[in-house]
């Protein structure tokens, strides 16, 4: 395996499996992330995964670079392949697309030259990878591997978009855990916190997972929005089998 | 009982050492800018040295204590006052209630620490009672102290053992030129050979754009080898990335987790006192040195950290 160990200063090592963005090399920093988390190396403060590198911060105090990198390299030839597809843990997450919290929604049907209809079908249809969260507290960086859009960002991005926008480009899609600047095109809003800090477990979706958007109509957005605030909604989740 | 705030400052906030374990969830470490500082002030008031302690930024709060504690201060010389009279800086001092401490304005460097016997009495948001103002969590309310906040002291103290002791000489941070040891990496090959051998060669100028999420930097531009752009990963504290402008963005204790430009090296953690005391409009330079100096150097400051808390501490 093409590991390589970059420096990331005197209490951090970036651990890269490749260079190109897939699921095979995305499954390897999961892998190596849950090899650590079984058997953990002393002197690891945290790991966060990435789409190609696995970043370890430690403590030079308890181990020095030389060892860690010794070690870390045990536990990769030790590591078992995770699979991203054969077993998906899939979340639903339900989408009011267009209207006033999906303005975008018909310029980017004008875009694919298109109905609005295709583009929800498009992306609600195929499930969406989160190769990793970043950026904000909560936020994934998600793709879909089938029918990607043409389009990219919008020509001059927002100052400011709302909580739970779904925003694309391509074959991306990232749900927006807080108010903040964006170029991409917003389609929809979902009823559900991306993060609340409030919550034991505050965020809604974590690396490794796959997602599901299923559009709902205002009515039924505005009522999971309720449950959600009197903390009576249940993120419905499941395992697809599937060796495709 | 502890103290009410009059006035906050430009930016005072709560920070101890950081808020980690969610950084794959994208949560920010927050923390001191300026651990050296940091730690010294809560080691002089018996604290363990990663306790919460009050960060502030060129111009201090007023705060009226409403019970007695001894509390240090350290850091950058904003120039402490109480009741009028100067105070003393790195050195543990009893404040009585009813006494005012005041700031006159920053004479050396740009951050001081209040560190309060016991600590203060703020929630654990993740761990950590550090602010983080961007996604307003931690501190008090996630965000800076303003007129009319009060905090509580966890168990004031109005005695310490050694108490003659308790003070360690000033530090005074550079007016002039801020020289930032740098280990070179994650992705120094991201970068042609002519551009890290000038990144190193040039000095630069600090930018007002500086905050506890990066320093920008304004120099001949770093030159890339690339697109400059990489596969996002994760940074660590003191990552210079470099944008494909050139301009270096050193990455502070607010930055994100991850990040999508290529970060040519990394300043060394004792360092960091630095350039959290460094000013816009200062020179800066880089000095690359090796990743075991660097290391043999952060555990040469964790050892004296520890001599002087057993010095100061042991009978606590």
């Amino acid at each position: 395996m093409d590991v390589k160990f970059l420096i990331a200063g005197d209490r951090a090592v970036s651990v890269e499996f490749g260079s190109v963005i897939s699921l095979e090399v995305n499954a390897k920093v999961r892998a190596l992330d849950e090899k650590l988390k079984e058997s953990p190396v002393e002197g690891m403060v945290e790991t966060v995964p990435t789409y190609c590198a696995l970043i370890v911060h430690y403590r030079p105090e308890v181990i020095r670079y030389g060892k860690l990198v010794e070690e870390l390299q045990k536990r990769i030839a030790d590591m078992h392949e995770v699979s991203t597809t054969t077993e998906k843990v899939v979340k639903e997450i339900p989408v009011y697309y267009g209207g006033e919290t999906g303005p975008d929604l018909e310029y980017c049907a004008e875009l694919e030259n298109t109905t609005t209809e295709e583009i929800i079908r498009k992306h609600s249809q195929h499930e969406y990878y989160v190769y990793m969260l970043g950026f904000a507290p909560g936020h994934p960086y998600m793709a879909r591997f089938e029918e990607p859009f043409s389009f990219k960002r919008r020509t001059s991005p927002r100052v400011k978009i709302p909580a739970r926008s779904i925003v694309v480009q391509l074959a991306l899609s990232d749900f927006i855990p807080f108010e903040q600047p964006c170029g991409w095109n917003i389609i929809g809003s979902t009823p559900l916190d991306i993060c609340n800090f409030a919550k034991d477990d505050p965020f809604l979706v974590r690396a490794g997972d796959w997602v599901k958007h299923v559009p709902v109509t205002k009515a039924e957005y505005d009522q999971i929005r309720r449950d959600v605030e009197n903390g009576t909604y249940k993120v419905k989740t499941y395992t697809l089998q599937d060796n495709g | 009982m502890g103290i009410t705030v009059e006035n906050g400052g430009i930016l005072t906030t709560v920070q101890d050492e950081g808020r980690f374990g969610n950084q794959a969830f994208g949560v920010s470490t927050s923390g001191a800018m300026d651990p050296h500082s940091f730690h010294i002030a809560n080691l002089l008031v018996g604290n363990e040295m990663t306790e919460g302690a009050l960060e502030m930024t060129f111009i201090g709060p007023t705060l009226t204590f409403t019970s007695d504690n001894i509390i240090a201060v350290t850091g950058g010389d904003l120039t402490p006052m109480l009741d009028g009279q100067p105070f003393p800086m790195y050195r543990a001092v009893l404040v009585k209630k009813g006494q005012k401490l005041m700031f006159a304005g920053a004479r050396n460097g740009s951050r001081g620490y209040i560190a309060f016997a016991g600590g203060l009495d703020i929630p654990l948001v993740m761990g950590s009672k550090s602010t983080l103002l961007r996604n307003h969590i931690g501190g008090v309310e996630g965000r800076k102290l303003e007129k009319g906040d009060s905090i509580e002291f966890t168990a004031p103290k109005t005695e310490l053992p050694n108490m003659e002791l308790r003070h360690v000489p000033a530090e005074i941070f550079p007016d002039d030129e801020v020289v930032l040891r740098v280990v070179l990496g994650p992705q120094e090959n991201e970068f042609t050979e002519e551009g890290v051998r000038k990144f190193f060669w040039y000095s630069g100028k600090i930018t007002n754009e500086f905050d506890r999420m990066g320093c920008r930097i304004e120099r001949e531009p770093v030159e890339h080898a690339g697109d400059g752009n990489i596969n996002t990963d994760g940074i660590s504290m003191g990552s210079v990335q470099v944008p494909l402008n050139g301009q270096p963005i050193i990455m502070l204790a607010d930055r994100q987790s991850t990040g999508g430009y290529p970060k040519i090296g990394t300043v060394i953690t004792v360092d960091f006192t630095k350039i959290a005391q460094a000013r816009p409009g200062q020179k800066i330079r880089f000095v690359e040195v090796s990743l075991d100096l660097a290391q043999d150097l952060y555990i040469r400051e964790l050892n004296d950290m520890k001599a002087l808390d057993e010095k100061l501490n042991s009978d606590c």
